[in-house]
């Protein structure tokens, strides 16, 4: 029984990209057959971040419009048996996705993946529609900041009423679950930065996983490896517990997972990335 | 002396009665001429086509084309005709002061030239011959809502009470005709009594609204002050204004 899961968050700029990679990642690394797909057409970042840019010959667009095989446009990933990417367009925009293109795009990988998950671009509008369309959970990604959680209110209002499953109208629903990322313990500890229990408070959904802001994001990102892969980092160690829970290990919610098993110098020396 | 003071406190809030200004929407019955048996046979057929649109419509009677009609029998006759009809005719307009005069006379009264404005619904209907349906009796729809309303989501019950097992986040509107009630922290805004019902109120937990209206009058957050319950609150209109106060 594959799953759709989509990464969105409204707002820009908190994360999408980087979660989709990394949950991908920790998926495949579990043993789960999985896809990440970029929707965010004209502004193709996901193989970026993926570490595979330089293999992109057909993307989604062309398997929507019939150009080339969905098998043509699937990208292996190199370091992991079951992740494969699928690459977005560069040179067109959002209009070129259509309901029925991502339907039997989507369709005929359910065919073949456990997980498929679908990075969606910011914003509400058509592309972030489609993406969130025909999902079946979702990962909210949101930092802890007020105008990311208000545009979060406002995609789970969407998700809520703008999918398939909210539109088969037998009452059932995506699931939704936020993952917090961008967290800085100490700025939330002298209330400079929104708590946990804040943001939980208005989203009121339950909680996936907290990501420490951590240096090790942006190095990951720049050397085109997803962050879940690197386990020596306190983010890439809160991306596979938030995996575990994606996939419905219980496990305990931690800021900085891990911390503890740091040794007594380092504790002395301060902190690490 | 004591007695005295009370009697008067209690007339000072009691009112007896208030005057108010309201404007009221009228049919204007243009005369063409006499009001012959050509007229009634016209008449008759126009009102057939919308049988239950004019039941009991307060209406005035336009005698600018009407010179000639100027006794306050003839008036008298014409009134009771358009009454036996089901028009409720309660002045006329653009007549003379002779006509004005007849029209005191019948029990008319005489307005000041009012604005005619398009009635859409029955010139729509004009076209089409078939009898209006009975509009159906409006019962109270409460509405119940069981999910959080997020961010740019607008929930109305337009014909009765709306209730929210939940939050109402900010940039989220709840709008019913009747009360609302909110079970959760109200971070929107709440708009009860959209209607015009003056007795309507907001109920709420917790109370961080935008902003809150009842019957058109509203308060935002910017003027709700320091001093305003926030816990288990209830917000109603007394006289002119919106009040906020605790439950507990």
């Amino acid at each position: 029984m594959s799953k759709v899961i989509v990464v969105t968050s409204g707002k820009g700029g908190v994360g999408k990209t980087t979660s989709s990679a990394a949950i991908g990642a920790g998926l495949a690394t579990r043993g789960h057959k999985t896809v990440v797909i970029d929707f965010d057409v004209g502004l193709r970042n996901l193989d970026m971040i993926m570490g595979c840019e330089r293999r992109v010959v057909f993307d989604f667009i062309n398997v929507i419009q019939g150009d080339a095989k969905l098998k043509q446009a699937l990208i292996k990933d190199r370091r992991l048996e079951n992740l494969y990417v699928l690459p977005t367009s560069q040179t067109r925009d959002k209009d070129a996705l259509t309901k029925e293109g991502v339907k039997a795009v989507l369709d005929e990988l359910r065919q073949e993946f456990d997980y498929i998950v679908c990075d969606s671009p910011a914003g509400i509008e058509r592309g972030a529609h489609l993406a969130m369309y025909y999902a079946d959970e979702a990962v909210v990604v949101t930092n802890p900041e007020v105008s990311s959680v208000r545009d979060s209110d406002r995609v789970l209002g969407l998700l809520n009423s703008k999918t398939a499953l909210a539109e088969k109208g037998d009452g059932s629903a995506v699931k939704a679950q936020l993952l917090l990322t961008r967290f800085d313990q100490n700025r939330s500890a002298s209330g400079e930065m929104m708590s946990v229990e804040d943001v939980l408070e208005i989203l009121a959904i339950p909680l996936l996983g907290i990501i420490p802001e951590s240096t090790s994001v942006l190095k990951a990102s720049n050397e085109g490896t997803p962050v879940s892969l690197d386990d020596k980092s306190p983010a890439g160690r809160a991306y596979l517990d938030a995996v575990g829970r994606l996939v419905g290990e219980q496990i305990e919610m931690r800021v900085n997972p891990g911390e503890q098993r740091r040794g007594f110098f380092q504790r002395l020396l301060g902190r690490t990335a | 002396m004591q007695s005295g003071k009370s009697a008067a406190q209690t007339v000072a809030t009691v009112k007896p009665l208030q005057i108010r200004g309201r404007s009221f929407t009228a049919i204007a019955l243009h005369l063409g001429g006499r009001p012959d048996r050509a007229f009634f046979e016209a008449l008759e057929a126009r009102l057939n086509q919308t049988p239950l649109f004019f039941d009991n419509a307060p209406l005035v009677i336009d005698l600018e084309q009407a010179e000639g009609l100027d006794s306050a029998q003839a008036l008298m006759h014409l009134a009771a005709e358009l009454r036996r009809r089901k028009l409720s005719v309660f002045g006329i307009q653009g007549g003379t002061a002779a006509q004005a005069r007849a029209a005191a006379e019948a029990g008319l009264i005489s307005l000041p030239g009012g604005r005619d404005a398009a009635l859409e619904r029955v010139s729509r209907q004009g076209s089409r011959p078939e009898p209006a349906p009975a509009p159906a009796p409006k019962e109270p729809a409460n509405r119940m809502v069981t999910q959080p309303v997020r961010s740019g989501q607008t929930v109305f019950a337009d014909r009765g009470d709306l209730v929210v097992v939940g939050s109402v986040s900010s940039g989220a509107e709840v709008i019913a005709a009747g009360n609302i009630h909110i079970y959760g922290r109200l971070r929107g805004r709440a708009l009860a009594g959209v209607n015009g019902d003056d007795s309507a109120r907001i109920f709420c937990h917790a109370l961080d609204a935008e902003l809150l209206a009842i019957a058109g009058l509203y308060r935002t957050s910017e003027n709700l002050g320091p001093d305003t319950p926030r816990q288990y609150v209830q917000v109603y209109l007394q006289g002119e204004v919106l009040r906020i106060e605790s439950l507990k």
